[in-house]
């Protein structure tokens, strides 16, 4: 399902969203604030999930849970 | 109005209070106060002066009532005085003994006449009295008898509405003069002398008299006060705008008194700063001015070309208020600067949503936001306190939190300390040799949880050890993203004021110095995840060596490790070269092309007014001044403003140029520069201390109370467990929400304003005042 394309995707995503907000931010004197808002939005919680999905791409520890119920 | 008490009326009562009051209005008002003023002060004057005689006679018939009581006890003893004196004079004391009570009274009166005893009554405030007596007895030498009672209730003055406690007394003594003598006595230490009549029955009438009349002026006395009152609610009901047309007549007054008369054309000029995109609407609004009040003479709007510095003005709406005021409360922003407020308007709540990352406290805040969005209007015009009112202030600061802490909550994987399994665990438990899950777990095979930290990290042991490496590695990079960022508005502040010295003697210099170092630390951990080190069979190499490494032994890795990549020893050499490369580029590159430009100008023989040199010798002091951003700089900052102000004041806009000062602000620059890069990227860390600290909180929280009380069931169970709940959810909303937030905003205040404004900020303008209604009013509120 997820494996290394996924950041790709996800900046795929993320730019045409960019684009989006760029061109249907309404128009008037709250247009670049809009556009800014929007895209540095986007932005940042995209590389805030980037940064998570990398760090566990290739995780150096495994999680380890003594006392477990079996059903868990 | 304020001895009476009568309320206002807010003045949100009224439908506008922020529109300019008319002309007419204000000469209304005028006749209107005049008019109300005489009749109420009329109307105080009757008030009072009823008041006043009701005083005298309340005075009067205690007075009377008291020397009755005096006379009827004094009777006795007058009856063995008599005895004494007159001792054959049987038949007149046979005649009373006939003549039942009544004529006795008036017989035992009579004969104070007959004994030559004259009396004085009266009231006198009650601390005089012992002063009184004691002047008396020492002016008389002893030569009266007094008598005084005190006055249960006390008496009200009329002028000032304040009660006295007053006695009766009653003096008798001999001779003319001496009464007279205790007159004038009496009279000077403020007591009210009354007529008292010695025959009881005209004193019974006196007394009737009185009554009547008391009560007359008590009817008339209510219906005056209660016109008073009438009139004063009246007034009460509209006072409170006529003071705000005052205040505005007052203020605008105020402003047109700035204004320079010219002798010879007759015409005031008024010079003033106006926003470039309004002086349309400046324009249409004096013309429509000019056609309603009729004037001949047309009201003529001109720019005038200046080279001072105009003061810094951002539109704001309700949503980037609160945004703009964080900026403004650091520093007032250079005119046509970048204006932080924009990015910080994500940046801001983001960076606090890292540290505050859970998504149950996100919504709670969401909701308090949407809450007060909600009810915005209602509560904009009712008085808060202050605290709420700050965070009511700060309601889309909020709501933005709100939502950017839901997001990295569902990235941390937390809601109210518990884990949101959204999607399958990457991971699965191992069983063991006994058919049990755990301790230990594998990867399922080429899959990645897609979205936020896995699940199934929750409560296993070693979760501290990979979440601590994990948000520690985050803070580093969110840092070099957000300091990278603010670095770029320094290039499009440089290029807006066209001054390219700026891009290549310091911003330049500086971005390959923080990327040489920072960026490539960045690139290492990025680099380091995406590297499958258990598929090459090796052990990766500790990031924090290899910097420190770079650091002290430039060409060589640590020893007994693996390199991360190929020629890595070299690579790392060429860019620590690099950074030190800028180093002097940055401190000498400014200060001396600045000497060359102003030893050129000199030479073509520029001097005085108008020296483009000077000018940017002057930005770029106050440039130095401001990047180095910090507490230190602060003393900089202040003469910075200073000068600028003066400058304003003079119509001065240069300086000699001092090649030693230029140097020395350009030597603190770059020591300063240098040195943040890394305490600014050490400070970044916060983003981790603090989302640990609220993680680790909020997982406290949850197994003190709610974990215990799903240890109980039953009806017993569920009571214990709504109370633990209400517990629960208190300690969640304000100590985790509300103190743990506070503390979140702060630290990303300090991020925004510390390390990212000091990338780019040069902050010396001067705000722009508009003359305005809504701010005068709402400054000096009209209670």
């Amino acid at each position: 399902m997820a494996n290394g394309w996924a950041p790709f995707i996800g900046a795929i995503v993320v730019a045409i969203f960019c684009a989006a907000a760029w061109f249907l931010a309404p128009k008037g004197e709250n247009q670049t604030t809009w556009r800014s808002t929007l895209v540095l939005s986007a932005v940042s919680m995209y590389i805030m999930w980037l940064i998570t999905f990398l760090a566990q791409l290739h995780p150096l520890i495994t999680p380890y849970r003594p006392g477990l119920r079996p059903e868990h | 109005m304020e001895k009476v008490g009568v309320p206002m009326r807010s003045i949100y009562d009224f439908n506008n209070p922020f529109t300019s009051p008319s002309a007419s209005e204000i000469d209304e008002l005028a006749d209107k106060s005049q008019s109300l003023e005489n009749r109420i002060a009329s109307l105080n004057e009757s008030y009072e002066t009823l008041k006043r005689r009701e005083v005298e006679l309340t005075e009067w018939r205690w007075v009377l009532r008291e020397a009755g009581g005096f006379f009827d006890r004094a009777r006795g003893q007058t009856e063995e005085i008599r005895h004494s004196l007159d001792n054959d004079d049987a038949p007149l004391l046979q005649d009373v003994e006939h003549h039942g009570e009544g004529e006795a009274a008036a017989a035992a009166d009579r004969s104070f006449s007959v004994m030559n005893i004259g009396f004085v009554a009266g009231v006198i405030p009650r601390e005089r009295i012992a002063a009184f007596e004691r002047i008396l007895w020492r002016t008389l030498r002893g030569n009266l008898y007094m008598n005084q009672s005190e006055i249960p209730e006390p008496i009200i003055n009329p002028e000032n509405n304040e009660e006295v406690s007053k006695n009766v007394f009653i003096i008798f003594a001999h001779g003319k003069e001496i009464i007279a003598k205790i007159r004038k006595i009496s009279e000077s230490l403020g007591a009210d002398l009354y007529s008292v009549d010695e025959n009881s029955e005209l004193r019974r009438d006196q007394i009737r008299e009185v009554n009547t009349r008391l009560s007359d002026l008590a009817s008339v006395l209510r219906n005056t006060k209660s016109t008073l009152d009438a009139e004063l609610t009246a007034i009460g009901r509209n006072l409170a705008a006529w003071m705000v047309i005052i205040k505005k007549e007052k203020a605008t007054y105020e402003t047109l008194n700035k204004f320079s008369y010219d002798h010879q054309r007759k015409t005031l000029i008024a010079e003033a700063w106006a926003p470039t995109n309004s002086l349309g609407l400046i324009k249409s609004t004096l013309s429509d001015v000019n056609d309603r009040a009729g004037l001949s003479v047309p009201t003529i709007v001109n720019q005038i070309k200046t080279s001072k510095t105009p003061p810094t003005y951002f539109k704001t709406n309700r949503f980037t208020l609160g945004f703009q005021t964080i900026i403004d409360a650091y520093g007032t922003i250079k005119y046509r600067e970048v204006n932080p407020a924009l990015p910080a308007i994500v940046t801001f709540p983001f960076m606090f949503a890292v540290m505050f990352g859970d998504f149950g406290h996100g919504l709670i805040l969401l909701l308090a936001a949407v809450a007060m969005i909600y009810f915005e209007n209602k509560l904009l015009r009712s008085k808060l306190d202050e605290l709420f009112g700050m965070i009511f202030y700060g309601r889309y600061i909020v709501f933005m939190m709100g939502i950017f802490s839901m997001y990295t909550g569902l990235i941390y994987c937390d809601a109210f300390s518990l884990e949101l399994p959204l999607f399958k665990s990457m991971w699965e438990w191992d069983t063991n040799d006994k058919g049990e899950l755990g301790p230990n777990s594998h990867r399922i095979d080429g899959y990645t949880y897609p979205f936020g930290l896995d699940w199934r990290w929750h409560g296993t042991d070693n979760d501290l050890l990979f979440s601590n490496s994990y948000k520690m590695k985050l803070s580093i990079l969110l840092g070099w993203c957000h300091m990278t960022f603010s670095l770029m508005w320094s290039l499009v502040n440089a290029r807006y004021f066209k001054t390219p010295i700026d891009i290549w003697g310091n911003f330049v210099p500086g971005m390959i110095f923080f990327q040489s170092i920072f960026g490539y630390l960045s690139f290492s951990i990025v680099y380091k995840w995406i590297i499958d080190w258990n598929a090459r069979g090796q052990s990766p190499p500790s990031l924090l060596n290899m910097l420190i490494y770079m650091f002290l032994q430039p060409g060589t890795l640590e020893p007994g490790t693996a390199p991360l990549y190929k020629g890595q020893a070299t690579l790392q050499m060429i860019l620590l070269m690099m950074a030190l490369i800028c180093v002097p580029v940055m401190l000498f590159l400014k200060p001396w092309y600045l000497r060359r430009e102003h030893n050129k100008a000199r030479a073509m023989g520029y001097r005085g007014i108008g020296e483009s040199t000077r000018v940017s010798a002057l930005d770029d002091d106050e440039d130095e001044g401001h990047a180095n951003g910090g507490r230190q700089s602060f003393g900089d900052d202040d003469d910075g403003v200073a000068m600028i102000t003066q400058d304003i004041g003079h119509g001065e806009e240069h300086e000699e140029f001092d090649f030693g000062e230029v140097m020395i602000h350009q030597v603190i620059h770059t020591i300063e520069f240098c040195l943040n890069c890394v305490s600014h990227t050490a400070s970044y860390l916060r983003l981790w201390a603090l989302s640990l600290a609220h993680q680790r909180l909020s997982i406290v929280l949850w197994d003190m109370t709610m974990k215990i009380g799903f240890g109980f069931t039953g009806f017993v169970g569920s009571i214990i467990m709504v109370c633990i709940f209400f517990g629960w959810f208190m300690l969640t909303v304000f100590v985790l929400c509300i103190m743990e937030g506070t503390s979140a905003m702060l630290h990303s205040l300090r991020l925004h304003w510390v390390e990212a404004m000091s990338k780019h900020f040069m902050g010396d303008g001067v705000p722009f005042e508009p003359f305005s209604f809504k701010t005068l009013l709402e400054e000096d509120p009209v209670e």
